[in-house]
């Protein structure tokens, strides 16, 4: 409880190097993002209530600025708050402490990392500032985005500043947890979160250069007029769509590993078992590893290439479910027959669940290539990712901080008011999305914002989804000021509140103070974070 | 209620640093805000503020940061080298892309190369005399390490000062052999081969760049008689590196 340091000094927080500080602050600078992001989405929504203008200026300069949006939601969304605040924030707090050292292996690189994402964040947020915003979606595809007037400059920056903050994290954590974990813990006793993150961050290492090149080549084209994307002068515009998914597509796995990791957390303590399954988890997450670079081609379905090749992306993007379907498997099965304690942390892991299976299973068609020419540029694409991707990673967020809550804020956070978050939240997505599944099906385009030419009943479906979108946003901000509210005034908390067995609970004090552990550990053999038999 | 790190070296106080926040503040005023002052709103008074602000902060925090780095103990030895290796995985991985990107454009163009506008006479041997010196300063700086070995000090600052000089003589030549076929209208603009040449020799020449600048910090240091043999072992490992890959931009882009 006593924790070393003497009240707030906001020098000892600004310039900190200590890992469990540094990922409060990526938590900070994720979660403001998420709000402008969110609102973002709120506008999207609203735009999209009517068929044509709704709450743009007029015909003429509406697409423009719904297109600002659209960027600013995806971009903000992805890069500001999902891979931060998982490999970030959850990332930075916890894995030291689960792997019982005192800090990362190299923490004024750690500080580097998370001021170079801020630094995206600021740079990010300049689009609201500048005449010329940038208007290119996260993708920023070629040739819209060499020939647009918005500032492309703005989004490769933002790329550029949290890709460099993502390698230099994946060294930093790569070194730390293959060298630094306590004498005793091998790598079949460490936590699934500690595994899932060290496989995120391999993916990370290796395929966010790939990004960096791909925008920096987009930037060479729009400001030095070099010619990479440029098929009149023997560049090639397919070019940018194959390096910009050979990462983005596996940056859909740097999310959702870590966000499966935090689950399996949550079920291992709230059901007091241990993993089922661990190593064919652990097997699943390296076979993700491996599988996740040989699927971006199905992202060009529609973009003209062999039907050969199309069979084969098909094929290994179906593959991908197996290793998934281990890691799911595991998860359920860490429930049987548990003594389940039902608190938030755990109704966002059920909610979970079934994200995972609805979305996992609406992949399907969308990996097939027959149903995919269909189904791909429509809004039931938009809706499955926004199940696997966008909600399912954002309840492991939200679950990640409600579940260490205690031990970060050292306070109890209001359990009445997190679970009327997590109602709203979890019924809110699906009045937004459910509807977007059905008229995706029925040819709703995906991104439009003027859909006068379509069917009149699909204005329906679409004013269902804004008030879906509403309800999600009070439960955002029921949640996140509970989170603000709670670690001012919540109830003190005590070292362990949930009776887990992982060492950040049975090994430090709450809130853990510099230097993390009261003295060195040392785990007698035999010992697992899930020892609870 | 377990008490918090007590009888602990770092007990008492949070460890903090000044440098990190430095270097991200000087990489926002001048590679971001310099950049898209000078080309996305056409305003050199915007690019040198920028750059005056973005510079001072930089160096300030680069110098800090080797500093502190010399001088306090980490938490565990050593593991620099295993880290820099991880990250040279990394630039393997940027350095392919670009090679994609220009493999693609040189197969797609089949027969037609190299592309209109491309000089007939090109210099052939420059990138030889290039290739001779960048190997020369890898075998320098390794007499470096080996002095450092011995403990022998200021032959260690001598032999870094010779693969400094070699490495601007590397840089020197890029410049000598830009504005000459920028002279012969070869510039970035002009095709696909310029295109990736321009690109290719460019991203390198940063990189060597970046090398320089890390043995600066290593020489400097090493006159105010500080030194490590874990960071003169990484600083090293990345010129080799940068030495590596110059073979593959050399025969890639010149030879073939």
């Amino acid at each position: 409880m006593s924790t070393a340091s003497s009240g707030f000094k906001l020098s000892e927080w600004l310039f900190t190097t200590d890992h469990k500080r540094i990922g409060v602050l990526y938590l900070i600078g994720s979660v403001a993002a998420f709000a402008v992001a969110g609102i973002m989405a709120l506008l999207i929504r609203l735009e999209q209530m009517s068929p044509g203008p709704t709450i743009v200026s007029d015909a003429y300069v509406g697409g423009d600025q719904y297109n600002v949006w659209l960027y600013f939601h995806g971009a903000a969304m992805i890069l500001g708050f999902l891979i931060p605040g998982l490999t970030g924030f959850a990332a930075n707090y916890l894995l030291p402490l689960m792997i019982g050292a005192k800090d990362v292996a190299f923490p004024r690189i750690n500080a580097l990392s998370v001021w170079l994402f801020w630094a995206g964040i600021v740079v990010a947020l300049l689009t609201f500032v500048v005449p010329d915003k940038p208007d290119v979606m996260w993708t920023g595809y070629p040739p819209y985005s060499i020939k647009t007037g918005g500032n492309l400059a703005l989004y490769v920056f933002t790329v550029h500043l949290i890709g460099f903050s993502s390698i230099l994290a994946s060294v930093n954590f790569l070194v730390t947890i293959t060298y630094m974990r306590a004498p005793g813990i091998g790598w079949f006793q460490l936590n699934m979160f500690t595994w899932s993150c060290f496989t995120a961050f391999i993916i990370q290492l290796v395929f966010v250069p790939v990004l960096a090149a791909a925008v920096t080549l987009l930037l060479l084209d729009r400001y030095l007029g070099t010619h990479f994307y440029d098929p009149a002068n023997g560049g090639d515009v397919l070019l940018y769509q194959n390096l910009f998914w050979f990462y983005s597509h596996p940056a859909v796995y740097v999310i959702f590993l870590p966000a499966m990791g935090i689950f399996y957390e949550i079920y291992a303590t709230m059901a007091k078992n241990p993993i089922f399954n661990y190593k064919a988890a652990v097997y699943g997450m390296c076979g993700i590893v491996l599988i996740s670079g040989e699927v971006w081609v199905h992202h060009l379905y529609y973009s003209g290439m062999p039907d050969w090749l199309r069979i084969g992306q098909m094929v290994t993007t179906l593959l991908i479910s197996v290793p998934v379907g281990l890691m799911t498997i595991s998860l359920f099965g860490t429930l049987y027959r548990g003594a389940i304690t039902f608190n938030t942390p755990m109704y966002y892991g059920t909610a979970a669940l079934y994200l995972l299976i609805i979305g996992g299973l609406t992949g399907i068609p969308l990996a097939i290539t027959v149903l995919s020419v269909h189904l791909g540029e429509t809004s039931f694409t938009h809706a499955h990712f926004h199940f696997i991707m966008g909600i399912f990673a954002t309840f492991s967020v939200f679950a990640a901080v409600d579940f260490w809550f205690p031990k970060i804020a050292g306070r109890m956070l209001n359990e009445k008011q997190a679970r009327l978050g997590f109602w709203f939240n979890f019924i809110g997505v699906n009045v937004t999305f459910w509807p977007l599944f059905i008229i995706g099906v029925q040819g709703m385009p995906r991104r439009y914002w003027d859909y006068s030419q379509f069917p009149p009943h699909f204005a329906d479906y679409h004013k269902v989804a804004t008030i879906g979108a509403f309800i999600v946003a009070i439960g955002m901000v029921l949640t996140i000021s509970n989170w603000i509210i709670s670690a001012i005034k919540g109830q003190r908390a005590t070292d362990n509140p949930w009776g887990s067995r992982s060492l950040e609970w049975t090994h430090t004090a709450t809130p853990p103070g510099p230097g993390n552990f009261p003295k060195d550990v040392v785990v007698e053999a035999g010992w697992t974070p899930y020892d609870y038999k | 209620m377990i008490k918090s790190a007590v009888g602990h070296e770092q007990a008492h106080h949070w460890e903090t640093s000044v440098a990190p926040m430095l270097v991200v503040a000087g990489v926002l005023f001048l590679v971001v805000f310099g950049f898209i002052g000078w080309f996305s709103y056409h305003s050199a008074l915007m690019a040198i503020v920028s750059a005056g602000i973005g510079v001072p902060l930089l160096l300030a925090g680069i110098a800090k940061w080797t500093g502190e780095g010399l001088t306090h103990k980490p938490l565990v030895e050593g593991l620099s080298p295993m880290a820099l290796s991880i990250f040279i995985v990394s630039e393997i991985f940027i350095f392919l892309s670009l090679f994609a990107a220009y493999w693609t454009m040189r197969l797609s163009a089949g027969a037609d190369w190299p592309p209109v506008g491309t000089p007939k006479e090109f210099n052939l041997v420059l990138p030889l005399i290039m290739t001779v010196i960048l190997v020369t300063s890898s075998l320098t700086y390794h007499v470096a390490e080996v002095k450092l070995e011995q403990n022998n000090l200021s032959g260690f600052r001598g032999w870094v000062f010779i693969s400094i000089l070699l490495g601007l003589l590397f840089l020197g030549c890029t410049v000598y052999e830009y504005q000459h076929l920028m002279h012969q209208k070869f510039t970035p603009s002009t095709n696909a081969y310029s295109t990736a040449f321009y690109s290719i020799t460019g991203f390198h020449a940063s990189h060597v760049l970046i090398g320089l600048g890390v043995f600066l910090a290593v020489l400097l240091a090493a006159m105010r008689g500080l030194t490590n043999k874990y960071l003169a072992f990484c600083a090293g490992l990345y010129w080799h590196f940068v030495d590596i890959v110059w073979f593959f931009v050399a025969t890639q882009i010149y030879y073939w």
